[in-house]
């Protein structure tokens, strides 16, 4: 049996602009020891999956409105708040963004870690923070017996994110769950603190969550990989069949929309059209078909599910082995997506829906100074068509940033 | 005129020349008789020119000093020291009205397009600002030119009247980036304007600073913390660290034959979105922090946390001695003592994800045999 088995589960916010539609029917499983990725823009439910799990969504606005999260066996959505808590920080950890909202600033760093191993593990306070400074060793933090009576803001970001890491491996749990756990930090902290990551789930044999928006991270982190929009797993697979034979419009797009180090010389970025979608609207079709190159006519209506690439009907859904799966009804060939865009002769995306105009290629103003730029530049940026990507509403303020929780 | 403005007129004049520029920001301590008690060193000491119609990007990890520096040159902050010579004119010496007309030429672009924008001006009204100060064109025509600026950065020029609430992000710092196009300028100083952007977005902000550029010829200073980004848009990098600049080559070059340990263990950190690729890598994993810009380490300032330096068995002038900017190259300078030593190191080979195909064994034989960085995890307990 899976350590975590996620099944259909389904989460919205009512909110007094609307109800948003968070997470729309999300499974998946994942075996003790297993490091999976969860990849995404902001929005797309990633860090709403994870809270949901943990049963940490705000209140009273945010429910889960189907589905179960299997831990262990037991079903964490109707357990009572008290067994929840238990399993919270023994079993299942969390880290996330920022250390420093995560961190109470008012207590000694021995304060909350004692706290933490006292609340599940019946010590004296003598073990708690002899236990405390050894964690505190373990991730790297010298001269740990001094630090011990530190307050958070004397620590740097990546010193908070080790200790958050102490925090949560503290008590040996089963899953960790990490929310963009570098996001706020320097490259070469991410490093650091990639690399603790990495050691200690593999000695601890702890399973991990890796939440992110940076496909580099989860290419070196983890084993596997489900790629989410708009609430949805549109393709999963182990992280080598991913990034080897990515098959999802939507995967394909993030490729080519951020440069690589070890680019060739010269390489263009190609940036998927359009913009993130309104949460607000209930969906219907494929979410990712207004932004995709790839689209058909039955993308508008049809919102395809995660289908085995190779037509199998039995599914591996966790280990080496997973099954590379992937929510689409005309998958780009292997050409079309190393090369990042539709190449089959006389294959034109379907029109939009009706009424819908281009909400950035629009544009008909008149070319003076700028002398055929206007012109230039359209045809440049839409190597395939424009694609309408608002449908022509209104646009609603977006609040959101890159790296928002939820 | 300055002193430096009488000097010899240079035969190929720079857009752009930073000579030694210093901005130091004063630490005060007490109430009422404040004292300095000393300064943080953001940007101590640095020198680099561009050329027009160039590309340089300025890279380094957050504190480093690059945005006071892109801030300095277009005098948000007032130097402490040093020149910043735009087209033949020392920045520095300029009165208000000089400071104006030098704007007129200079724009910048900010990083948080939700912040930099007035969120009770219409996007029209943004973006026609720079206009109304400098008094270009008659009121009429400006609001042509700004449909035409609003639809050369890819909007849509009927959205003149909406309000930066109603755009989203990309949308935001296309407007932002309009704005700065507004006057026409000669150099734009981009300072991570991308970096508060949805992945999916950012490549839409790349291609069009890149296709403006080619068409109206534009200088860019292009300020970001991701070396990735930066390498795929500059034609030059200048790495810093610590209020200096520690190397400044060809993009190419400095991302396949890095020379200072400090852009090697960058270069290494930055994962790579290729499996492959990644459990070949070996990162370099820098120990520790930046050090305080207020009290930075003596002689190099790179010492501290230096892979390089280590290996060499701690030699006493890395702590003595401040290294200065050296040629190695024709257009590649770096600051450091034992910058021949990187060059063919394993720790280079590694850092820029080199295939193994190309069949360079490394020069320097590896001193100390290294675990691998990405170890297989077993099964499952």
């Amino acid at each position: 049996m899976a350590l975590l088995s996620v099944e259909d589960l389904v989460v919205r916010f009512r909110t007094h602009e609307g109800t948003i539609h968070a997470v729309n029917g999300v499974t998946f499983e994942l075996e003790e020891g297993e490091r999976l990725g969860l990849v995404g823009e902001s929005g797309c439910g990633k860090s709403v999956t994870n809270l949901a799990i943990i049963r940490l969504l705000p209140k009273p606005a945010g429910r889960i409105e189907g589905g179960r999260v299997l831990f262990d066996g037991q079903d964490l959505t109707v357990l009572p708040e008290a067994e929840v808590r238990d399993i919270r920080g023994s079993d299942i950890a969390m880290i996330f963004q920022d250390p420093m909202t995560s961190l109470n600033p008012v207590l000694t760093i021995r304060e909350q870690m004692v706290e933490t191993i006292q609340a599940h593990r019946k010590v004296t306070k003598a073990e708690a923070e002899k236990r405390a400074v050894e964690l505190l060793a373990m991730v790297g933090i010298p001269k740990a017996a001094d630090r011990l009576k530190d307050y958070p803001h004397q620590f740097s970001g990546g010193m908070r994110q080790r200790v958050m890491i102490a925090i949560a491996l503290a008590l040996e749990p089963k899953l960790l769950i990490a929310d963009e756990p570098t996001t706020a930090l320097d490259v070469t902290i991410q490093a650091q603190v990639l690399d603790l990551l990495r050691n200690l789930t593999t000695e601890q044999g702890t399973a991990l969550v890796l939440i992110t928006h940076d496909l580099g991270v989860v290419a070196g982190m983890t084993q596997r990989i489900n790629v989410m929009y708009a609430g949805f797993i549109v393709e999963t697979a182990t992280t080598a069949d991913l990034f080897a034979h990515p098959s999802h419009p939507y995967t394909i797009g993030l490729l080519h929309s951020v440069p690589r180090l070890d680019a060739v010389e010269g390489e263009e970025l190609i940036p998927i059209e359009g913009r993130p979608p309104d949460m607000r609207r209930a969906p219907t079709g494929c979410p990712f078909a207004p932004r995709c190159a790839w689209r058909l006519e039955a993308c508008w209506a049809d919102n395809p599910g995660l289908r085995a690439l190779s037509g199998e009907e039995t599914v591996v859904t966790t280990g080496e082995r997973a099954t590379h799966r992937s929510a689409c009804h005309n998958p780009p060939t292997a050409e079309e997506a190393a090369a990042g865009r539709p190449l089959r002769a006389g294959f034109t995306a379907a029109p939009p829906p009706s009424g819908a105009i281009d909400e950035l290629g629009g544009t008909t103003a008149n070319i003076d100074d700028f002398g055929g730029l206007v012109a230039a530049i359209e045809a440049e940026e839409s190597p395939i068509e424009p694609f309408p990507s608002a449908a022509g509403l209104p646009l609603p303020p977006e609040p959101e940033r890159r790296n928002d929780g939820i | 005129m300055t002193a430096s403005d009488s000097g010899a007129a240079p035969v190929v004049p720079a857009l752009l020349e930073v000579r030694d520029l210093k901005v130091h920001f004063p630490i005060r301590e007490g109430l009422i008789f404040e004292r300095h008690v000393g300064d943080i060193r953001a940007v101590d000491g640095i020198s680099f020119s561009m050329a027009r119609g160039e590309t340089l990007g300025l890279v380094g990890e957050s504190g480093c000093g690059k945005s006071t520096t892109g801030r300095a040159i277009i005098r948000l902050y007032d130097p402490t020291a040093g020149n910043v010579v735009f087209d033949g004119v020392d920045t520095t010496s300029l009165d208000r009205s000089g400071l104006k007309a030098m704007r007129r030429r200079m724009q910048m672009i900010f990083q948080d397009p939700y912040a930099s924008l007035d969120p009770r001006m219409t996007a029209g009204g943004i973006v026609a600002e720079p206009l109304d100060i400098h008094g270009v064109g008659a009121k009429r025509d400006r609001q042509d030119r700004v449909r035409e600026l609003l639809a050369t950065v890819g909007l849509n020029p009927d959205y003149a009247e909406r309000y930066p609430h109603e755009f989203s992000g990309g949308q935001r710092q296309r407007i932002g980036v309009a704005r700065a196009l507004a006057l026409e300028p000669d150099l734009i100083i981009a300072d991570e304007p991308i970096s508060a952007l949805d992945v999916s977005i950012q490549a839409q902000i790349i291609n069009l600073l890149e296709r403006l550029q080619g068409r109206l010829g534009l200088a860019y200073l292009f300020i970001a913390h991701d070396l990735s980004v930066v390498r795929h848009i500059s034609d030059r990098i200048a790495v810093m660290y610590l209020g200096r600049i520690v190397e400044v080559a060809g993009s190419k070059e400095l991302n396949t034959a890095p020379l200072h340990p400090y852009t090697v263990a960058l270069l290494s950190a930055i994962p790579i979105p290729d499996p492959v690729v990644e459990s070949r890598r070996r990162r370099i994993i820098l120990k520790g922090d930046v050090p305080s810009p207020a009290n930075p380490p003596t002689g190099c300032r790179f010492h501290t946390r230096c892979w390089l330096r280590e290996r060499l068995g701690d030699p006493e002038v890395c702590s003595a001695e401040d290294p200065g900017l050296r040629e190695l190259s024709p257009g590649h300078t770096v600051a450091c003592h034992f910058a021949e030593q990187v060059d063919g190191s394993a720790e280079q080979v590694q850092a820029v994800g080199a295939r193994p195909a190309a069949g360079a064994a490394p020069a320097a034989p590896a001193s100390r045999p290294e675990p691998p960085t990405h170890p297989q995890v077993p099964a499952s307990a």
